[in-house]
């Protein structure tokens, strides 16, 4: 269907996610600092705008505990309006204006200290979430798109490690990218592999990717990321030899290599337990496994006790 | 890719180096050019932009997928090489330097080549609206338009316009334009062509085609035409060329300060005042603002369309839709059914003119005009010199909202017929040839037609008649074996008649194809 539909002259949607997260961008093992990483980062959007009079952009900070929209401002002035910042004949003018109010919100995330963390989200940003912002953009920017030719996809430039409290939502949005065929595009640059992300630029058919040198980002984006999907047709672009499919169980959100799967609602579980905890479906058998009276004892005691909702649902942020 | 960017590609490979090294010294001209590229021309400027090593010509190709990858990358590196931005050396693709420099500057924003355009540092006290500039736009660049089709709305365009129509050859002073307009001064045709009546200027069969091209054609059209002229009025090319990219990255409805142009630029300002395409409030005003025909130049979009891209632009657009309704719809009136009806609900006199060109009206009413496509309409349109193909695109562009809910837009029955009117005005077709006739005996006529078709020269053939037509190439050899058949007949037949055979009566007859 892609290769059919793409035409030259659509004009492309490319959502990027930025993370944030101070406890990464400031460990003194981080290879580049947050405002180096920054400039790179404003050079590609840039060279996504120029591309076409007609592309656009938005931008989406990850915080930790929060996400928010960087460009378009929301309820800020009306992007492009003529009471926007003042003028530099150096500088293009849509440019200038994205850029600004990058940096600005940034700078704006970062001097706020959020009071209320809670203790689970320590440590990472809420990918998640901004996923689903951006995703409910998009759809936004499709309904109201009269031709019908926008071509979205997402970007998300990520440090922190996975959290594995973020699965469930994480899945919800890589499915539903999946389903209106937006390409989530993952560059990790530094760090381990992020196992949900890489799955979810697998399923969409995205790209992932891992820079082995992090200073060179801008010739990473510029080389793997800025290519449209017209071009991505035909070029070679870096692809992923290998996906680290674990998950993470419902019960506890531990990544596991072999779990219990429930057979109605298929969630799945690090440990049995005689009730599904998502769909209430009662399990009138013990697992077959040789200690089996043993485990069984261990689920009667740790029996999950917050059920999630894990309706296929984006959750809302 | 639509037609404009292939017309101002096809004027920018004519430039020389030097040229190019010049334009690419304002990153705002870098970044216009960069946006005309096809998408993997692009690509492959964003993947070299920051690798500071020439690139080998083998390990481009590894970045492409066989086949279609590969051409489409042939392809994009024609353009690039014949634009200069890109040479390839001792197997190494090298970018242009004063291009890379530049194209980073525009990314970035630094440098310091004030190349997007000085706005004014202090508010006009007499500031106007997108809206209004809009108005002004379509009512400049209109009334350019109803002088060419001759209607009498609107005051006539300055000499500067109509020097510039006499010039592309769209309008002719009555005599034969391009023998006329070179070798005269450009001023006085321009006041020729002012002192005559409104009526005598007469619309070319370029100037038809021209009416029927979408809006931002007609304007590149125009300025490139401009370009030619520029060489002429000695003003310099790449001040001018610069000046229309920056115009294109500049905002629409915003103020810019003139104070930083060049003399050929201010004077350029003038000249583009009387197309719509920027607005000053008076002569020599210290500020200027782009119309959107200006901020549209390279982008590509339909010009008065708006683009639904954000909130400023749809309000825009609203005010621009409520100003063609105020004139005229331009875009979306055209109802056509598969009877070859057409309603178009236009009252502007230059749609009407238009639609004149190829449709039968018949009835006017306050909104709308109704009428029948023909087959003596479309022939009509086709001795103008337009084309089958530029009609069903016009119909297809302006096609009203009920009928862009079909696919096709246009009906095909209508579409195809119109294509039919214009193949049949091209069954004839002059081929040079030889005719061989009065053959004396069926067997010479015969084997010499066998022979021939043997060749594959024969052209036309009768039987009965003994008649065959052979094509140049093949009368050589036609000619020396019937020869020879004479020849050898001569000495053979004494009682037989002697076989008298014309040839070699050279003219041009007409085939029927």
């Amino acid at each position: 269907m892609k290769d059919s539909t793409i035409n030259e002259d659509d004009p492309n949607l490319l959502v990027i996610v930025i993370d944030i997260n101070p406890f990464e961008w400031e460990h003194p093992s981080a290879p580049l600092s947050l405002n180096e990483a920054l400039q790179h980062i404003l050079a590609f959007m840039n060279a996504h705008l120029a591309g076409r009079h007609d592309n656009r952009l938005a931008v989406i900070a990850s915080h930790v505990g929060a996400s928010k929209f960087l460009y378009p401002e929301l309820n800020g002035p009306i992007p492009g309006g003529r009471v926007g910042t003042k003028k530099d004949a150096n500088a293009y003018q849509v440019f200038k204006v994205v850029n600004d109010a990058v940096q600005s919100g940034i700078a704006k995330l970062l001097q706020d200290p959020r009071p209320a963390l809670e203790e689970r989200d320590v440590g990472s940003s809420k990918i998640a979430a901004s996923l689903s912002l951006g995703l409910c953009y998009i759809n936004q920017a499709l309904k109201s798109d009269g031709m019908g030719h926008v071509r979205p996809r997402i970007l998300v430039l990520t440090v922190s490690p996975d959290s594995s409290s973020d699965y469930i939502p994480i899945m919800n949005c890589i499915f539903s990218a999946q389903k209106a065929n937006i390409p989530i595009d993952v560059c990790k640059i530094w760090g381990k592999d992020a196992v949900f992300l890489q799955q979810a630029a697998h399923i969409t058919e995205g790209i992932y990717m891992k820079p082995s040198d992090p200073r060179g980002l801008l010739q990473i984006l510029m080389f793997s990321f800025l290519p449209d999907m017209y071009s991505r047709n035909y070029l070679y672009l870096p692809g992923q030899d290998q996906v680290d499919f674990r998950a993470a169980c419902f019960c506890h959100k531990k990544i596991v290599d072999i779990g219990y799967v429930c057979s109605v609602c298929l969630s799945i579980f690090c440990s049995f337990s005689p009730v599904c905890s998502t769909c209430r479906t009662k399990f009138a058998f013990q697992p077959l496994l040789p200690s089996a009276r043993r485990l069984g004892a261990k689920a009667g005691a740790s029996n999950p006790g917050s059920p999630r909702p894990s309706t296929p649902l984006p959750t809302p942020s | 890719m639509s037609k404009f960017q292939t017309s101002i590609h096809e004027y920018l490979e004519t430039l020389p180096l030097q040229t190019f090294n010049r334009l690419y010294q304002k990153p705002a001209t870098c970044l216009a050019i960069f946006r005309l590229l096809p998408p993997l021309g692009k690509q492959i400027i964003m993947s070299s932009l920051y690798v500071d090593t020439p690139i080998p010509v083998t390990d481009m190709k590894l970045w492409f997928k066989e086949s279609a990858g590969l051409m489409k990358q042939k392809e994009a590196m024609q353009r690039l090489k014949a634009l200069h931005i890109f040479s390839e050396e001792r197997g190494n693709y090298a970018m242009n330097a004063t291009f890379l420099e530049q194209f980073r500057n525009a990314l970035t924003g630094g440098g310091n080549s004030q190349s997007f355009g000085l706005a004014t540092s202090t508010p006009d006290k007499h500031h106007v609206d997108i809206a209004f500039l809009d108005d002004y736009a379509t009512k400049q660049w209109e009334a350019i338009l109803h002088f060419m089709v001759g209607t009498t709305e609107g005051r006539p365009p300055c000499k500067g316009v109509l020097n510039l129509l006499g010039r592309s050859g769209l309008m002719t002073g009555g005599s034969d334009v391009s023998s006329h307009a070179d070798s005269m001064d450009a001023r006085d045709f321009a006041s020729q062509m002012a002192r005559q009546d409104f009526g005598v200027p007469k619309i070319t069969h370029k100037g038809f085609q021209f009416l029927l091209q979408d809006i931002n054609t007609q304007v590149w059209a125009f300025l490139l035409q401009y370009l030619n002229m520029a060489e002429s009025l000695n003003m310099d090319l790449v001040e001018v060329l610069t000046f229309f990219f920056q115009l294109g990255s500049l905002e629409l409805g915003n103020d810019y300060s003139s104070e930083t142009l060049t003399p050929t630029q201010t004077h350029l300002l003038e000249d583009l005042k009387a197309y719509g395409i920027v607005y000053q409030r008076k002569r020599g005003s210290r500020r200027f603002y782009p119309t959107r025909l200006a901020t549209t130049l390279t982008s590509g979009t339909p010009v008065m369309l708006g683009s639904h891209t954000n909130a400023t632009k749809l309000a825009a657009a609203a005010a621009v839709r409520k100003g063609e309704e105020e004139e005229g719809d331009d875009h979306g009136f055209i109802i056509l059914e598969t009877n070859y009806r057409l309603y178009a609900y236009t009252d502007s006199p230059l749609q009407i003119a238009v639609l004149n060109l190829f449709v039968h009206l018949r009835d006017r009413f306050p909104n709308m005009v109704t009428g029948v496509i023909t087959r003596d309409s479309i022939r009509r349109a086709l001795t103008k010199g337009i084309t089958a193909e530029q009609i069903i695109t016009y119909l297809t562009a302006h096609a009203h909202a009920q009928m862009r809910k079909h696919t096709p837009v246009l009906p095909l029955t209508v579409v195809d017929q119109i294509r039919l009117w214009e193949i049949e005005k091209n069954r004839l077709r002059p081929v040079q040839s030889w005719l061989y006739s009065d053959f004396g005996r069926q067997q010479d006529f015969e084997s010499t037609l066998e022979y021939a078709s043997e060749l594959g020269v024969v052209l036309w053939s009768n039987q009965k008649r003994r008649l065959i037509c052979i094509t140049t190439e093949g009368h050589q050899a036609v000619g020396s074996y019937v020869r020879k058949l004479i020849i050898r007949q001569k000495e053979q037949a004494q009682q037989a008649q002697q076989a008298r055979q014309q040839h070699q009566q050279q003219h041009v007859p007409s085939i029927a194809s």
